[in-house]
């Protein structure tokens, strides 16, 4: 599913490169679940939006489904990233002026999927996430948890084939993030979507079926059973 | 999608009640002023295009063109209409019409009062598009004794419009005379050049002794001009060749005539012709002079121009405060553009957000507007009215504005917020916080249009005073002056006199054939001293008139009522003639000059005295050569009396029982000569209100957008200021801080608008033979005041944030 090969990303600090991401090659199976751990400044995040296609390294190659992502136009990119990914954030990132119901449905807007179908498709989510009854509430009135229920019910409201999350208990306190972690791994296996975390909890890395180490930009070892190589 | 940009957009509005009070407070002030501009701007360009056939009505003109003069007046001879209407088989009618000059003592069932009669042809009514209500204008001007009467002139003197066939009395001359009513037609649109109240009939003119004697002469007007409807087909406005010839063939000795007196060689362009005026340009073309007023469109570009750049700086206030906000709206823009949207899209929400607050703006505007409209008349000299069935292109202009206003204002926010890329837009690392190089240069931009416009307003005022106050050779205080033209004025005067010496309240008295201090009706002929011919303006004065109007005498005397040869050749002359003419002060008294009359006879004249200079037109021009003197049998049309300085109302009082008494049947009518004197300046003072108005205006929005901006900053750099705080800054260190920034953008524009302001208005006062040099306090002043409002303005917002709780700030954080 995904290919990274080569994979280059720094900031010029004084005039010198410092590298963030450095030669990373990693291929991704569709249905796989995987943890990316490493030290504060390692790089986590910065892999993760390349794959999410939000940021672009220095060099290297992406292939997504086996199409070259680099190579295609902005607009080919944007629709694909549109139909296949949903991103989760530590900070959830809810926009403040919308409630809960409308914070769902922001991506299908984007997707111009039609006004009745759309009430169908957030009708689900909130059902599934057991959040009918906050539906006209906003972010502020919401308690951590909740505001992350909302952010994975938006990521997963356009039914992506790939979910990135970034530190996505970071906020929550212990309990919350393991219901977090309960629902990532059934919604691995029940719905085969593949999903990549970010996390600095070995017990939730646990969940995933693969681990990753990142130290100083590079990927560090291949743990649990090495599927993809 | 659109609803959910606009969902935002309201909650946007509502979650942010100060900056959105200011945005759109802002907004429809500026728009409010530019609509009352527009409606005006409106009001000027549609001028007579109410008439169905305006494209097809054109007005005759005679244009003259020498080295030392051009320029057209439109006030043809009589016999114009009716020869050019057979000449050419184009023209499908004409119509003349004189505008009522003086008013005129109406009498309806024993109320008197006073009104302007016009005459015209009955084809006025066939040509021009006026409305009428009762009887028919076209049948009613065919018959001599009969009159047409707005339907406001109506209900002045009759209460009622449905007076078809009652009676009007007009004095004409010696006595009342009795007209009809004949037609009531609907009010005449006030964007019309075209006025009348009561509308006589041309051929009553014509048959009075001032038309008898100008039918069939070309070279006498009495003031009329004549319309012409052409054939749509006809050329003839832009054949310059026939109407040459129409020319000579009705004034076939003028080329010989000019020859003669020099005015023309005999080559290169005949120096006058006839011209056709099409009707369209009748009000916006002031070199061709007609009774009605007419304005430069120059003026009201400028206009324009003075609220577009209200406008502009209410616009401004948006743009500098939406990128102030950037921060806060940046999450947003990065969450939407992570969950799929793409740059058009999110340019569209700010779009529709900016076109959004534009049109609650419009709405408060025209509401402001519609409340400012009796103010902005009067500060503007007119009636205009809201009205989109004059002017249905209100509505178009409206809409449009609308959505340049919102494009205009949201577009560069809409562009620099939708560029952020999502990352960093998301953690929050993006602040502009107001201090981009663009958003600044905007602030200082509303700054230099504000300075600019005080700085004009300055020295408008200022010029404004020294001609008001300027020694123009008499004291205009305290003079009053009755209006007699009309009346038995000769019969009255002497007792009338009689009277006003008889009470101490009065200082003198004395009077005069001509107006004076309307600066208009000037009398002139050619003198001849020392075989050189100038042009003099005269004044026929009772005795005594220099000295109730407090004159000074340079040498020579005064008339003097006992000798009765000062009423032949005796003239007292100002210092400009005496310069015209080569004397000085000691050779003058008793040189013989030569008053040009009628023909070739010369009339001799003796200067008996010299007056100061002494100006009773307008300080635009220099004083001119002028001259008194004594008529033997004086026509008195205007009284002078000069009161004693105190309450003039038991004067007053007294003057209007002596008339009473004297003239029961005619109002008394007066007016004091220094408010008539000022009403030279009024184009003066009602730009130095219109530039004082808009700059004033202009630094309140400016201000508002600099308090919005230092809201923002005081918000954006909350944590820093608390870090500060905590590290030991005072609160002046603080204010100082976060003051500095922003007083040096207004202090930027100071320096930018001072010479801005310094061309435009010494390019201005070339326009006055008597003006002031501009003083550099006037800048100084307008520097200090603009810093001292903006100080005022930020600090009050810098002050609350530096004396916040660090701590409490900090944990928000
Ligand atoms: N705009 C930038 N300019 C320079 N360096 C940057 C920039 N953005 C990120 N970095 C650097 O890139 C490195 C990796 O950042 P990244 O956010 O990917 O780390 P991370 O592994 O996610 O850390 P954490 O666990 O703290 O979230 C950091 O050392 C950071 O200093
Ligand atoms: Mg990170």
């Amino acid at each position: 599913m995904i290919a990274l090969q080569h994979i280059s990303k720094w900031y010029n600090i004084g005039g010198k490169p410092n590298f963030v991401l450095k030669d990373i090659n990693l291929n991704i199976q569709e249905g796989e679940f995987l943890s990316i751990m490493g030290p504060s400044g390692s790089g986590k995040s910065t892999l993760l939006n390349i794959i999410g296609m939000l940021d672009l390294p220095n060099e290297g190659r992406y292939d997504f489904f086996g199409q070259s992502v680099y190579d295609m136009k902005e607009k080919h990119r944007q629709d694909l990233y549109k139909k296949n990914i949903g991103f989760i954030f530590q900070a959830y990132h809810l926009i403040d002026e919308l409630n809960v119901y409308e914070n769902i449905e922001t991506p299908l807007l984007y997707q111009n999927v039609k006004s009745s179908e759309r009430k169908a498709m957030v009708g689900d989510m909130l059902d599934r996430f057991n959040i009918v009854g906050k539906k006209d509430l906003f972010p502020s009135q919401l308690s951590g948890g909740q505001q992350q229920l909302v952010g994975i019910a938006r990521a997963l409201i356009a039914k992506p084939r790939l979910l990135l999350a970034d530190e996505p208990t970071g906020n929550l306190n212990s309990k919350q993030g393991e219901e977090i972690m309960q629902l990532f791994k059934q919604l691995n296996e029940e719905e085969g979507i593949t999903i990549i975390q970010v996390t600095h909890s070995e017990k939730n890395a646990e969940y995933g079926s693969r681990k990753i180490d990142l130290l100083d930009g590079r990927i560090q070892q291949h743990i649990k059973e090495n599927i993809s190589l | 999608m659109f609803f959910h940009n606009l969902k935002i957009a309201f909650r946007n509005l509502a979650k942010q009640k100060v900056l959105s009070f200011i945005n759109i407070s802002g907004l429809s002030i500026g728009l409010g002023c530019f609509v009352l501009f527009l409606l005006f701007a409106v009001h000027e360009f549609t001028y007579d295009r109410f008439h169905q056939n305006a494209a097809n009505i054109y007005r005759v003109a005679e244009w003259i063109q020498t080295p030392e003069r051009q320029g057209g007046d439109a006030f043809g001879g009589t016999p114009l209409g009716p020869a050019i209407k057979a000449d050419f088989s184009d023209v499908k009618a004409y119509a003349r019409i004189q505008a009522g000059f003086d008013d005129k003592f109406v009498r309806v069932n024993n109320d008197v009062t006073r009104s302007k009669i016009s005459f015209a042809d009955p084809q006025l009514f066939k040509m021009f598009s006026f409305k009428t209500i009762a009887g028919d204008a076209f049948t009613a001007l065919n018959d001599k004794q009969t009159v047409v009467l707005t339907k406001e002139k109506a209900i002045q003197l009759f209460g009622r419009t449905d007076v078809v066939g009652s009676r009007v009395d007009i004095k004409m001359g010696e006595q009342y005379e009795p007209f009809v009513v004949g037609a009531v037609t609907e009010d005449i649109p006030s964007n019309s050049s075209i006025r009348y109240s009561i509308l006589g009939s041309y051929a009553y003119l014509m048959a009075s002794d001032m038309g008898r004697q100008s039918d069939g002469n070309w070279h006498m007007t009495i003031g009329s001009e004549t319309y012409l409807l052409l054939d749509s087909k006809s050329n003839l406005a832009q054949d310059a060749g026939r109407l040459a010839q129409f020319r000579r063939s009705h004034m076939p000795g003028e080329e010989e005539e000019l020859k003669k007196m020099g005015v023309w060689d005999g080559k290169g362009p005949f120096p006058v012709r006839f011209l056709l005026q099409p009707l369209k340009d009748v009000h916006t073309n002031p070199a061709i002079g007609g009774p009605s007023d007419t304005i430069d469109p120059k003026i009201i570009w400028i206009l324009i121009a003075i609220a577009s750049a209200i406008l502009i700086i209410a616009c401004i206030n948006f743009t500098t405060i939406a990128i102030g906000r950037s921060s806060a709206r940046a999450k947003e823009v990065g969450i939407k553009k992570v969950t799929g949207s793409r740059r058009g899209q999110l340019i569209g929400q700010f779009l529709t957000e900016s076109i959004l607050l534009s049109v609650f703006a419009v709405i408060l505007g025209c509401v402001l507007a519609m409340l400012l409209l009796p103010f902005f008349n009067q500060l503007a000299g007119r009636e205009l009215h809201f009205s989109f069935s004059q002017f249905p292109q209100l509505l178009w202009l409206l809409l449009a504005l609308t959505l340049l206003t919102g494009l205009f204002a949201g577009i560069y926010p809409a562009f620099v917020l939708s560029s952020f890329r999502p990352i960093e837009a998301i953690k929050n690392k993006i602040r502009l916080g107001g201090s981009n190089l663009f958003t600044k240069s905007l602030v200082s931009f509303q700054f230099v249009l504000s300075i600019v416009l005080i700085i004009s307003t300055l020295v408008l005022l200022q010029q404004l005073k020294f001609l008001r106050t300027q020694n123009i050779g008499f004291q205009k205080e305290n003079v009053l002056v009755v209006d007699a033209d009309g009346t038995d004025a000769k019969k009255i005067y002497p007792l009338f006199r009689q009277m006003v010496l008889s009470n101490t309240a009065f200082a003198g008295i004395s009077a005069s054939e001509m107006g004076m201090g309307e600066g208009k009706g000037l009398m002139g002929t050619g003198f001849q001293y020392e075989g050189e011919t100038k042009g003099v303006i005269m004044y026929p004065v009772d005795a005594g008139f220099l000295k109730t109007m407090k004159m000074q005498l340079l040498a020579g005397r005064d008339f003097n009522p006992e000798l009765t040869t000062d009423t032949v050749d005796a003239i007292i002359a100002n210092e400009a003639l005496l310069k015209d003419f080569g004397l000085t002060l000691s050779t003058a008294v008793g040189a013989e000059l030569k008053e040009r009359r009628f023909g070739d006879q010369l009339i001799s004249r003796r200067i008996i005295g010299v007056v100061r200079n002494f100006n009773y037109a307008s300080l635009k021009q220099e004083v001119r050569p002028q001259m008194f003197f004594q008529p033997p049998q004086l026509q008195p049309t205007k009284f002078y009396i000069r009161l004693r300085s105190g309450d003039p109302s038991t004067a007053l009082a007294f003057l209007q029982a002596a008339w009473k008494k004297l003239a029961p049947e005619f109002p008394l009518r007066y007016s004091f000569l220094d408010e008539d004197m000022n009403r030279f300046y009024v184009f003066e003072e009602r730009w130095s209100r219109v530039a004082g108005w808009a700059g004033g205006i202009c630094i309140f929005l400016a201000c508002l957008g600099l308090f919005g901006l230092a809201a923002l900053t005081a918000v954006n750099r909350t944590k820093e200021i608390g870090i500060r705080k905590v590290l030991g800054a005072s609160v002046s260190s603080i204010v100082t801080l976060l003051s500095k920034d922003f007083l040096k953008l207004v202090l930027i524009a100071f320096v930018i608008a001072s010479p801005l302001a310094w061309l435009l208005m010494h390019k201005f006062l070339q326009e006055y033979a008597y003006r002031i040099s501009i003083g550099w306090w006037v800048f100084i002043l307008t520097g200090v005041v603009a810093l001292l409002v903006a100080f005022v303005t930020i600090g009050s917002q810098a002050l609350k944030s530096a004396v916040a709780n660090p701590a409490k700030n900090l944990r928000t954080e």
